[in-house]
This record gives C-alpha cells, structure tokens and sequence, in this order.
C-alpha cells in the first residue's frame, strides 16, 4: 500500500475519532440545538415510574433526552454527588454527615411510596394477619422463630398459626426498602435501633435459615419458594406478590391500630407530616403518629446536585423534575406503581428546592 | 543495537497483560490501605460485617474515621467461597471426566464433534442464565424433595449451579487431553490383553493427569469468581456460619457485588475500602491455588519422570 494511502486512511480515522469525541462533549454538555441529555440512576422501586414519566415526558419536550437505569439508591446517590448523573433516585434521603460533605446537593421528594410486609402462610394467604414492629423486629433478630409464637397469637386471636419455624427473607443489595424496612424496626424497637439501627443494608442478626435475596423480584420468588417464610417487598411489586399466593400483613402504628397498606392509610402517614417537613424535605414519614396512618411509608427521592455542568442542563433538569412533581403525580402514573401524589404544601417546598438548581 | 520495529512492538503488546495485573494489584493496595490498617487481622477471622451507622456522625477509633459501630469481618464469606468451589468441583470432576471419556472412546468419530459442541457450548451461557435456572428450577426442586427445612437456598444450590457452569471447561480440555494420546500407547494396552476400562483408566488416564489437573484449576478459579450466578442462588448470609449442605451462604465476589451500593453511602469510605481489601483476599485465594495446582502438577510430572 502507498504512503499516501496510509496517511490519508489515518487523517479519516483521526477525524472520525474527532467527530466521536465532539458528539460526545455535545450530549454531555447539551449546548448544541439546546438538546440536552439527562442520566437518571438509582432506586429499584423508582425505576418502573420513571419508565412511565419519560416517554411522556419526552414526548411534549423533544429536546430533552432522558436515560433511566435501575442500579440502587445507593449508586444514585453516590453517582449524583460525584456528577456522573443528573438525577439520582433514592428511597431513601441522604444522611446529615453526607449533606455536611456534600453541601450543594438536594433532596427531593417525587412521589410518596409504602411497603408491604407480605407472608408465605398455606391456607392464610387472604387473611391479613396482625403485625408489629417488636415482633417483626423480633423474627429478623432470631428471637421469635415460630409462627404460633406466644407474641404473634396475641395480637391475631382467632387465627389458626401453624406451628412451624419462620423463614425471614431480607435484601442482600443495598435497598431503601431495607432502609425504610429498618427504620419501621428502630422506630417501634428500641433493643433494634440500639443493636442493629437502620440502614440501606444493615447487619442482620444471624438467624439460622434466614434467607438473603436480590431485589424486590428477588424477595417475591424468595417468599413464593419458601413456604412460612416472611418478606418486606415495596408497594410497587404488589401485583407479582399477590399472584404468587403472598398475604399481605397489616402493621400497628405508633397509635396501636393495625392499619393495611392502601392509599387512605398511606395518605394519613403523609398528611401527619406534612406540617413538620423541613426545607430541605429529609424527614422520615416511618411510624408516623396518625390514627388510620400506616407505618411504612416515605418519600421517594431526587438526589440532585444544585450546581450543574452548564446553564442549559440545569434548565431542562428544572422543567424535568418541575412537570415530575406536578403532571408527573397524576394518577394515570402513580397507580400504575401504587405510588402516592405529593400533598399540594409538599409539592410548594418541592418546586422551591428545583428553583436552586443552577 | 539494531531499531527493531516487530520485536518491540510485540514485546509492548505482550508487556500490557502484565501491567494491567500489577495495576489492579497496585489500585487494590493503595486503595485499601486505610482498611488494612483499621480492620488489622481480625478482618478474616472475623465473623460479623456491620457497614455501622452511616446516618449518625462517624466516629473516630484507633486514629481512623468510621461509621459508629463498624467492624468488618469476612470468615463468613471466605468459608462460604472454599466450600460452594470445592463441593462443585466434587461434582463436576466425575461429571467431566466421565463426559471427555464417552466422547473420546465411546462415542462414534462423526457424532463426536457435535456433542462436543455441544459440551462447549455450555460454558458460553451468560451467568445470569444459570442463575435463573437455579431459582426457577433447582431452588423448588431442593426445597421441596431434598432439603429438610423447605429452604432451597444456599450451599447446595450453589454449588450445583457452579458445578454445571465448570463441568464443561474440565471436560473439553481433558478431551483435548485424550485425543492426544498417542495411538500407539492405546493399542499396546489393547495388545497386552487389557480391557477397554483398563486400557482408558491404567494407560490413558495417567498420561493426561497434568491436563486434568490444570483443567480443575481453570475451573477452580471461575467457580471461586463467579459471581452474580451464586449471587441469584446462595441465600446471602450474614454474620452466620454455614452449618450444613443447606445453609444460606454468601460468596466473596457475590458480596462485593450486593454490598457496594450500600457501601457508597459511607461518608467515611471506610465500607469502600473494605470492600477493595476483601478483592484482595480473593485475589490471594485464586493465586495460591494456581501456585498450589503448579506444584502439584510439576510434582506428578516429576514422580511419573522417576517411575520411567
């Protein structure tokens, strides 16, 4: 081959390397034609609504392109702070000694979401049977193991509880559901909260024959393959949970009524603290202090950080999260995932924090 | 010297696979540093792994900064690793050799390249297939019939989805191994009177007892790093020792996976960091079997040098 073929075949190589790398900085920068790409990453649970709110989304604005991946709360947290993503999804808010790091980023709330504690019992499956956070807390630390259990009688009078050893099932990736999971335990729990405390994986006391799963699709096959085994699953996996012969436990609340997970009771937890939210909306709606409240419920959570790559960035991120919070909550999005709008004071603090995003 | 373009550029070709190891190694080290000094020796004799409180403020122990309550122990995980690997390579060593000699001897020489494909063509399924097979399948199967608590995850399961992941890395290369012997050594066997399980057991099979050997580590070392197929099946465990076949288990590599995101939200890092030494120690492991699987191998060419 000549010299001259060589050169030339490298200047077209080199200059399509070229014309790679400026499509790159152009998506990532978003400058040229005002189009603008946003990476959103994160919570498992947010995961299905986002797939429900982008081509809705994109379709009324053409020039904003969103990607979606579900990695966990975690990662959407970590990736945001480092600026790797726009948006990351979280069930969970960042905790105070991340928010002193980290001073630049904001919590905001999305939407409200619950979960359920769903159980393997043949024969009880439609019968919702009665639990609270002591005996939970003590099913997961290995003192109570059987369902016919002194403590789990008492509060289920007149249900027949097999005598047989109970199979608890919890997240072994990190999850906001075990976050908010955890967090129902502390709250109701003090031998919990000073032993295990709260966490988006905690270290689970060894209970023998206690099962590990992956995933909320995980904790579902996990339970539906364990007979007499126990499981918090979020509010989202509802439908595969019930088809898979799961029954759903109701909960005592911090005022000793046992309430199911439905929107009337998720809507009490969220009304009850809508009045003490703070600014920067990280607060806790667990066990909240309601008559019909149930006691699972939060938050879910953009984690963004409020100084962005460049001023077009940070305006199609506003107009993202400003429609999430308002058209995004209507119901033909939140049922589909058995998700809850934001109360209309909650949805005021919401815009006001996408207001700082710059 | 003479400027020599091939030789150089092959030998900066060959020089990268190294460096990219030590790289890994040297990030490993560097990173994890801070961990080793804070988790000491008790970090693999250690029973319990508690990330602590990542919402409180971090506390300071022993001159580093952690969560409250943080203790990282991973003998759990170690144990869990060595057994799920040594259990599957229990099942799939008869299972490959049987499988390389049926092809190599008994299998007519037209069918066998296809049942060989065959064979190959197990070790290219995606992890996550075997994964999916073991909770759709296995699980219901070992929890209804064979495991007394009902439970279907956990060292069993494991090992048997290792096992048929492995299974066909030791039989193509023992079959590889077969078709090498030499014609002539078979047929003096067949000549001084042996039998056909005679001929395979006492003049085939030593000949290839290298290869089988180096097959087995191969195999050891993708069933001590696979990852998200153990992840899917092993049951997770935490803080608990297995106590028998059916106890959930957590591997070393399926653990780094479940537990990095939480571990990010450590404003510490320190969970990180452990995570980077526990590599290290799987990386320790797969090297001493490699190491131990060379000796092994040299001392059996060695025997088999003084025998002749």
């Amino acid at each position: 081959m000549k010299l001259s073929n060589l050169l030339s075949r490298s200047t077209a190589l080199r200059s399509g390397v070229a014309a790679l790398a400026l499509a790159a900085t152009v998506a990532t920068a978003g400058a040229a034609h005002a189009a603008s790409t946003l990476v959103e990453t994160g919570s498992s649970l947010l995961y299905p609504l986002f797939n429900l709110w982008v081509p809705a989304f994109t379709a009324a604005h053409p020039d904003v392109q969103i990607t979606t991946t579900s990695t966990g709360s975690g990662a959407g947290i970590a990736q945001s702070i480092k600026n790797l993503v726009q948006i990351g999804a979280s069930d969970a808010y960042m905790s105070d000694a991340l928010v002193q790091h980290n001073p630049n980023m904001l919590n905001i709330p999305l939407a409200i979401s619950a979960q359920a504690i769903n159980y393997n019992l043949p024969g009880l499956a439609n019968t919702h049977i009665n639990l609270s956070g002591p005996i939970l807390a003590g099913i997961y630390s290995g003192k109570i193991t059987m369902w016919n259990d002194r403590a789990i009688r008492a509060a289920n009078p007149g249900v027949n509880l097999p005598a047989h050893v109970i199979i608890p099932v919890h997240r072994v990736d990190g999850s906001g559901d075990t976050f908010i999971f955890t967090q129902y335990l502390s709250d109701s729990t003090p031998s919990w909260a000073h032993s295990v405390h709260y966490g988006t994986t905690v270290s689970w006391p060894a209970v023998a024959g206690g099962i590990g799963a992956n995933g909320n699709s995980g904790m579902v096959s996990a339970a539906a393959a364990n007979p007499y085994s126990i499981a918090y699953i979020g509010v989202s996996y509802a439908a595969p949970a019930a088809k898979a012969g799961l029954g759903v436990a109701a909960l005592k609340n911090a005022l000793g009524a046992y309430v199911l997970p439905n929107p009337a009771t998720v809507g009490a937890a969220a009304s009850s603290v809508v009045t003490i939210t703070p600014p920067d909306e990280r607060i806790s709606m667990i066990f909240a202090k309601g008559a019909n409240a149930y006691p699972i419920a939060n938050y879910e959570y953009a984690i963004i950080n409020a100084k962005q790559a460049d001023a077009a960035t940070a305006a199609s991120l506003r107009t993202f999260l400003n429609w999430a919070v308002t058209d995004g909550n209507a119901s033909q999005f939140l049922d589909q995932v058995h998700f809850l709008p934001l109360p209309a004071a909650i949805q005021t603090l919401s815009q006001t924090q996408i207001a700082k995003i710059k | 010297m003479k400027f020599r373009p091939f030789r150089l550029s092959l030998l900066s070709l060959s020089l990268l696979i190294p460096a990219a190891l030590c790289a890994v190694i040297l990030f490993l080290l560097i990173y994890s540093a801070p961990a080793i000094g804070f988790n000491g020796l008790g970090f693999v004799t250690g029973i319990t792994w508690n990330l602590g409180d990542l919402y409180g403020d971090p506390v300071s122990v022993r001159g580093f900064t952690v969560p409250n309550g943080a203790d990282y122990g991973i003998l759990v995980f170690v144990t869990g690793t060595l057994l799920s690997s040594f259990i599957a390579i229990l099942i799939a060593v008869p299972l490959s050799v049987g499988a390389a000699i049926f092809l190599a001897e008994a299998v007519p020489h037209h069918i066998r390249p296809v049942l060989s494909l065959l064979v190959e063509l197990v070790a290219v399924v995606p992890s996550v297939v075997f994964g999916l097979w073991g909770i759709a399948v296995l699980i219901p199967l070992i929890g209804h019939y064979v495991s007394p608590s009902g439970n279907g995850y956990g060292l069993l399961t494991a090992s048997i989805v290792l096992a048929l992941m492995i299974t066909p890395i030791i039989a193509t290369t023992l079959l590889d191994a077969l078709l090498q012997v030499p014609k002539e050594n078979r047929e003096s066997a067949f000549g001084l009177g042996a039998t056909h399980f005679e001929v395979v057991t006492k003049a085939m099979m030593p000949m290839v007892r290298t290869t089988l050997i180096g097959g087995i580590v191969l195999a050891l070392g993708r069933a001590l790093g696979e990852t998200l197929a153990v992840a899917m099946v092993a049951g997770g465990a935490l803080n608990i020792m297995p106590t028998s076949l059916f106890s959930p288990i957590s591997t070393i590599a399926s653990f780094i996976l479940t537990q990095l995101d939480s571990a990010e939200s450590d404003p510490t890092n320190m969970a990180v960091r452990s995570l980077a030494e526990i590599a290290l120690v799987l990386f320790v492991i797969t090297l001493a079997m490699n190491a131990g699987a060379k000796l092994l191998t040299s001392g059996a060419l060695n025997v088999r040098k003084r025998q002749a």
